[in-house]
């Protein structure tokens, strides 16, 4: 299966792998990712895919959704395997990394 | 730069992004979160369409069964209640307790609870989720908060302990491989301390509204009350009411756990006791119809937006409900929009449910196979839910026994009529045997499933029924071969192998049968196909009959011998009269479908009707379609599509008027009736077949009249008697 669109679909040697800013991106494949959605739930889970709308896919997601609606309320949490968060319900997005790495990962600058 | 703000550093806390909210779930411990919102902003600008920045393991076909967020047809976290715990519900008073200060409101909306749970609790048993029916209700779902009102909290207790033993009986049963979501109940509160007590509670509270209802009542005639009885509610017009549709209600509830109760006892012990609360639960469910009126009548309450649809019997909101607090439950599931069933249409619901398990209870625990195969077959004929065919389930196969009483090898020793072996240690350890219990096992337990994954399993299991009957004939073969031969002396040997290998075949050809006609029942035939099924049919029918009648010759024989030595003339020839009814019953089928399949493969021969002009798949495509399982298993062997052709290509209306098998099949129908007497199922049939007869050979003679080739001529064939055998109607254009 991943024969058949690695040439069609994957990124290899295609346009945007020209970009530093595409490659920077590229390098946060296979990180813990958080990613907060418009209702006030989390998912954590591998960051697995993107696509150019902003359509993410974790992997191994957990769910953390806060029992009560104030903000100070514990949190429950379920496991859902490989999921897809579509760009336009996602509110936060944050990825992990020790705290040398963030700067030359994540900015926007060079 | 546009990240990283510190947020306590290192381990618990970590980083946190600048313009999103701080994340609540703290990172690794020598890590920190780091907001990406602006790289991906900016990364995925500079993407082609249809690009995918992703790992080397990514697989698009796996992508595609992501769950996805937001959906509201995949993701069952998605908030929609307002509440994200049932605890946040109930201190926004969603489920008050008493439901209201007002006595006569509370009675109301308790009786309102009661009446949506029964609609919850039939929604359920036909097939959705236990999370999302019966306990989307708060109450039930925090029990111990009903405590102090006696009257609900009764009622959730047997509601939990009917719903808890329902959900372990299909489970052990396993009945529901389909029907999977019926036992799932993940984190449901499904039991509690003192569920045991339930019946108990029940009966004190349900004996407080009786003395309430006695008190009213000589109120009313004026006469002064002995007791001094606190009534129900605060408004005597309506207490009498009251009490009559509470009553009922929970005099329902208490037989209907009797019903299962009794008949989880043992070897059918409970299964008398059983029938008498379902005709009580019968006569309660019509007092709480009648209840209906009075309901309706009550000023009280918000009306649900349909009165027709309604859940409850007063047509009112029920409060304590939400489905969508406990949604996250139902995974892995996805969630399904839920229609609760009507009041109205529950009560229907549960008086079919009643009457199945009545059948169920009717069972004769004294059973010989032929008669069980029989009887599961006519119970299946009802359309049973799964919570009846679960018990008949639990009721026929008990601890690897038949009804939990004869071993498996004592019912084929039986069904080989040499009851002498059944003490024989050699016999119940022989290989063939003990596979055979195992077959026969398997069989039962999938008669019992609903209809569209007994048939799958039918065609699944033929294949070991032909590999053991084909493993019978070679030892068979070898001359009572090494397998057998440890048996007292040689004849009993030849004797025993003979005869077993007559009974699998015989049963193997009973499979096929009933798969075939499942086939019908299933509507999985198109018209064109008719001709090949029928003919298929015609072939082991032929087989089965075959089988059935060497029995008979066998049995016969060895009752003669018997009779001869003991001069005793006992229940042998009765069993023997009702075999060979039996088989020609077969007879006449195969009458039918050898007419069926003569009569459309000459249409099709003269009139170029039924023919296959699809672009996607031949006949002959079809034939292995329809009959792959069967070929497989080599049943009947020998049959192949060309078999087929050769002996309909030549098929001609005249040639099938004057063959005559639907007169054949009458003749057959009316020398049965003496027979089957006694048994109304039966003879219901009969008069169906004979109905299927006549027509086919009315239909047959006009069109022989008119001529099959003439173009105004119209045949269709349609279901209106016989769910398997199809009557033709002629009409002309």
């Amino acid at each position: 299966m991943q024969d058949v669109h690695s040439d069609s679909l994957v990124s290899g040697n295609s346009g945007g792998d020209g970009s530093p800013l595409v490659a920077r991106l590229r390098k946060l494949l296979f990180r813990r990712m958080l990613v907060g959605v418009s209702d006030g739930r989390f998912f954590l889970g591998v960051f697995h895919c993107i696509d150019k709308q902003g359509n993410i896919i974790l992997q191994d997601a957990v769910e953390y959704r806060s029992v009560r609606q104030s903000s100070s309320s514990p949190m429950e949490q379920r496991c859902l395997g490989l999921i897809l968060i579509p760009a336009r319900c996602r509110s936060s997005c944050h990825v992990e990394c020790s705290i040398d790495e963030q700067m030359s990962l994540l900015s926007l600058n060079k | 730069m546009a990240n990283h703000q510190g947020g306590g550093g290192g381990g618990a806390g970590g980083l946190i992004g600048h313009a999103s909210l701080p994340p609540p779930i703290p990172a690794g411990d020598q890590t920190v979160w780091a907001d990406a919102g602006p790289l991906i902003v900016a990364s995925c600008s500079e993407l082609q369409d249809g690009e995918l920045i992703h790992a080397e393991n990514f697989s698009l076909f796996a992508a595609m069964s992501a769950l996805e967020i937001m959906d509201p047809k995949m993701d069952s976290g998605i908030e929609n209640s307002g509440y994200h715990s049932i605890e946040e519900a109930i201190e926004n008073n969603i489920a008050p307790v008493p439901l209201s200060l007002d006595s006569t409101l509370d009675v109301q909306c308790i009786l309102d609870v009661i009446d949506h749970l029964f609609s919850c609790e039939a929604t359920w048993h036909k097939g959705h989720s236990l999370a999302q029916t019966v306990f989307s209700c708060i109450y039930l779902l925090r029990i111990e908060r009903t405590s102090p009102h006696s009257l609900l909290h009764s009622y959730c207790r047997i509601m939990r302990a009917i719903c808890n033993a329902l959900v372990s009986v299909v489970s052990d049963a396993r009945t529901n491989e389909e029907e999977d979501l019926f036992a799932m109940a993940y984190a449901l509160p499904l039991k509690g301390e003192g569920d045991e007590k339930c019946l108990s509670i029940l009966n004190s509270v349900e004996e407080t509204i009786s003395r309430q209802l006695r008190a009213c009542r000589a109120q009313s005639s004026r006469k002064k009350s002995l007791e001094d009885i606190e009534p129900l509610q605060r408004n005597p017009d309506l207490e009498e009411g009251y009490c009559r549709a509470l009553l009922c209600r929970l005099r329902f509830r208490k037989h209907y756990f009797h019903v299962f109760m009794c008949m989880r006892k043992p070897h059918g012990k409970g299964l008398e006791l059983a029938r008498k609360h379902v005709a009580l639960c019968l006569s309660e469910l019509s007092y709480m119809s009648k209840s209906l009126e009075f309901l309706r009548s009550l000023p009280y309450g918000s009306f649900q937006d349909d009165i027709e649809s309604s859940t409850t019997a007063s047509g009112c909101k029920p409060i304590g409900f939400d489905a969508s607090l406990n949604s996250t439950l139902s995974a892995p599931g996805p969630p399904r929009a839920t229609h609760i069933l009507s009041w109205k249409k529950a009560v229907g619901y549960f008086q079919k449910l009643l009457h199945d398990l009545d059948f169920v209870c009717s069972f004769n625990m004294e059973p010989v196979l032929e008669d069980v195969l029989h009887y599961v077959v006519q119970f299946q004929k009802l359309q049973p839910d799964l919570v009846a065919r679960t018990h008949l389930q639990i009721l026929l196969v008990q601890d690897g026994k038949l009804c939990g009483k004869d071993s498996f090898h004592d019912v084929i020793s039986r069904a080989l009529a040499l009851p002498e072996l059944t003490a024989d240690k050699e016999f119940q350890k022989n290989e063939f045997i003990v596979q055979l219990g195992q077959l026969i096992v398997s069989l039962l337990k999938i008669l019992c499933t609903n209809i569209a994954w007994q048939r799958r399993k039918l065609g699944k299991i033929l294949q070991d029924w032909g590999v053991l009957s084909l493993q019978l004939e070679m030892a068979f073969k070898r001359e009572f071969g090494d397998r057998l031969n440890v048996m007292v002396d040689e004849n009993m040997c030849m004797k025993v192998s003979r005869r077993l290998l007559i009974w699998t075949d015989e049963h193997t050809y009973w499979i096929a049968s009933r798969f075939l006609t499942l086939g019908f029942e299933l509507e999985l035939y198109s018209p064109n196909e008719y001709c090949m099924v029928y003919w298929y049919m015609y072939v082991v029918l032929m087989r089965l009959m075959e089988k059935m009648q060497m029995r008979i010759a066998i049995n016969s024989e060895t009752c003669k011998r018997k009779r001869e030595k003991k001069k005793d003339h006992a229940k042998d020839p009765a069993r023997d009269g009702s075999l060979s009814s039996s088989s020609l019953l077969i007879h006449c089928y195969i009458c039918l479908c050898e007419g069926l399949a003569m009569m459309l493969a000459a249409l099709h021969n003269e009139s170029k009707a039924f023919q296959m002009r699809s672009p996607f798949n031949g006949e002959e495509e079809r034939f292995s379609q329809h009959f792959d399982l069967l070929q497989k298993a080599h049943v009947p062997d020998h049959v192949s599509y060309y078999l087929f052709k050769e002996s309909t290509v030549h098929a001609r209306i005249s040639g099938v008027v004057k063959h005559n098998y639907f007169r054949e099949a009458q003749r057959i129908t009316s020398s049965l009736k003496g027979s089957f007497a006694g048994d109304p199922n039966r003879m219901l049939e009969l008069q169906q077949l004979e109905q299927v007869a006549e027509h086919n050979r009315i239909a047959l003679n006009v069109i022989n009249q008119v001529g099959a080739d003439d173009p105004s001529l119209r045949v269709s064939f349609e279901f209106t008697h016989h769910p398997h055998f199809a009557m033709a109607v002629v009409k002309r254009s």
